[in-house]
């Protein structure tokens, strides 16, 4: 019996596991490895075997202090994680209230509308907010304002350092991430008896009375559960963004987070070092794993609450 | 249900109107790239002279001709379907080793069960940068040394290591779906004497048939939509790269490129209106884990 059940979990269990090993474990692996060696430009014949220790890590600290152009990315970092995120928990937050307060057909094509970024390719959904904050006349904003008397020639919006180049890459990034709060918000709505709402509703409350008071206190666990998670997301993020570089539309400088600074240090035009941007793609992992962590707890926390939930229906 | 019976109707049009006031950029930017595909020139400048409506730039995309003058040609079908084959291949991969593990993790009890889905949350979250490092050492390490197999192999490596990055959460989505599924069919094949892979095979696939139409459809578009892993492994072009190439290149006709986006963007859309209830409960129920 006991031989069956470990042919059993080997049959169902060992593609999965062969595959986290060859692109999981055993890339993580790598990576660590390079940071320590003196890899460039993917000169593998002649680096992979030259170990530095920890020349990268000094190197890579050193000019978080001193390289005013490495601290650009640090600031670039802090502000886009920062206010991306608010923009995705609360931007979330209202999309799950306003569709939970109409009716069915509406809020099915809302929820479905804002799904749309991130299901669209990223090179299509990159293109669209391209012609959107393109510098020339063919830009929508700079049409828009033009007609409106506001402007009385064009602005390269995401040359502007540094809020311009900032509020670009927020605004791409945050109408993508949005979508995730309002998913997980939309499901804890759906948990929550409907007898509180009603009960509220007999009673006179407003729409924003009800949400205030009964809806988010609810979703208390949720809201921390996508605050982590979005957190995590957005730190590690680069595809729009690394689009949005390459073709101009923002700043180099004031678009690169240090995702992309990674990704472009690696794998990016001109001169590539791949130490030092495995050293920094493992401090990124740190920071990562912590995070995960943090949101598994509140995951279990989550589910503590949801448990006795399960009576009631 | 919502609470249908207390609702008040007056205010409910408020609601609509300010959340749609809010998505009019989104609307705004899809609407005016599909559009300009079929303009001579780009209407995203919002004025109405500027339309004017031709297919020529549709024409022009199939026959590769990225611009008016000039020969510059691109087999663009060809991009095409170098995009399919890496969508449909993350596809079939993801769905295949989801639709096994997932069945294990949902109904087999082992040590190190809780163990494996708690690790399985933590690659999902796991910096993809960070790894895509390794990833592409692997892949210089394991390159092979015959000329004529190199494009094929760089298919194959894009198409594995792009369906590795789904299958932490396709994994749990699949165990989500598996556990809907009442135990009682299970132990009348077990009592019958079938094995659990008979049982997995003969009785569970068919009652899952909802699910692995999710994670295929999923796994589909995310190897679809990848930017990032194609243009770093894979040797040929796909869509996504030939937009990121052709976007600042001087004598790239814009709305050539827009009608080019648009063609990338149409299983996205079919999708989206032939399969949206599924698509808004399994995103639902995916992340609820």
């Amino acid at each position: 019996m006991k031989g069956e059940k470990l042919r059993n979990l080997s049959f169902f269990l060992s593609p999965m596991i062969i595959m986290v090993g060859l692109f999981y474990l055993i890339p993580l692996i790598f990576t660590i490895y390079i940071s320590f060696t003196k890899m460039r430009n993917w000169n593998i014949e002649r680096y992979l075997t030259e170990v530095v220790g920890f020349y990268n890590y000094q190197r890579l600290f050193h000019m978080f202090q001193h390289d005013p152009l490495m601290r650009t990315v640090l600031l670039t970092t802090i502000i886009f994680v920062g206010i991306t995120l608010i923009i995705n928990v609360f931007g979330g937050l209202l999309l799950a209230l306003g569709t939970f307060f109409i009716n069915e057909r509406s809020s099915s094509a809302i929820r479905l509308l804002w799904l749309l970024p991130r299901m669209s390719p990223i090179a299509v959904y990159s293109l669209v907010w391209y012609y959107f904050f393109h510098g020339s006349e063919i830009g929508t904003l700079n049409s828009i304002l033009m007609k409106l008397g506001v402007l009385s020639q064009p602005i390269p919006w995401g040359q502007i350092v540094p809020w311009g180049a900032w509020s670009v890459i927020i605004f791409v990034n945050g109408l993508v991430g949005v979508s995730f709060g309002m998913i997980v918000f939309t499901s804890a709505l759906n948990q929550i008896p409907k007898e509180l709402v009603i009960a509220a509703r007999v009673d006179g409350a407003s729409a924003w009375q009800i949400s205030r008071k009964i809806l988010v206190p609810m979703m208390k666990w949720h809201l921390l559960y996508v605050l982590t998670w979005q957190f995590l997301s957005l730190l590690t993020t680069y595809p729009h963004l690394f689009l949005l570089v390459q073709w101009d539309l923002v700043s180099r400088d004031y678009g690169t987070t240090l995702a992309l600074y990674v990704y472009n240090t690696a794998f990016g035009r001109g001169e590539q070092d791949q130490g030092l941007a495995a050293a920094a793609a493992v401090l990124l992992s740190i920071i990562g794993i912590i995070g995960g962590l943090v949101t598994l707890k509140v995951l279990q926390f989550e589910k503590m609450i949801h448990e006795p939930r399960g009576d009631i229906e | 249900m919502r609470d249908v019976e207390t609702r008040p109707k007056k205010g409910e049009w408020i609601i609509v109107f300010t959340i749609l006031f809010a998505s009019l950029p989104l609307i705004l930017g899809f609407a005016l790239l599909v559009i300009s595909s079929f303009s001579r020139d780009m209407v995203t400048n919002l004025s109405l002279s500027s339309f004017r409506p031709t297919i020529e730039n549709w024409i022009n995309v199939f026959q590769g001709k990225l611009a008016i003058t000039g020969g510059i040609r691109q087999n663009i079908l060809k991009i095409t379907l170098n995009t399919l084959v890496v969508a449909l291949g993350v596809s079939g991969t993801v769905t295949l080793i989801s639709t096994l593990a997932g069945y294990s993790l949902s109904r087999i009890k082992f040590k190190g069960r809780k163990l494996m889905m708690l690790l399985l949350l933590m690659l999902h979250a796991f910096p993809g940068v960070a790894l895509i490092v390794g990833v592409y050492l692997l892949y210089r390490l394991t390159f092979p040394q015959e000329p004529s197999f190199v494009r094929l192999y760089s298919f194959f490596y894009v198409i594995l290591a792009r369906a590795a990055l789904e299958i932490p959460m396709s994994v749990w989505l699949m165990k989500g779906f598996f556990d809907t599924i009442p135990w009682e069919l299970e132990w009348s094949g077990i009592i019958d004497g079938a094995s659990r892979i008979k049982v997995w095979r003969q009785i569970m696939l068919p009652l899952i048939k909802p699910g692995i139409l999710a994670v295929a459809l999923f796994g589909f578009l995310a190897g679809w939509q990848d930017l990032i892993y194609v243009r770093t492994f894979l040797i040929d072009q796909t869509l996504a790269t030939f937009i990121e190439a052709n976007i600042e290149a001087e004598y790239s006709h814009m709305p050539l490129i827009a009608a080019a986006g648009t063609l990338y963007l149409l299983p996205t859309i079919i999708f989206f209106l032939t399969a949206q209830q599924l698509l808004l409960q399994s995103y639902s129920g995916g992340i609820k884990g």
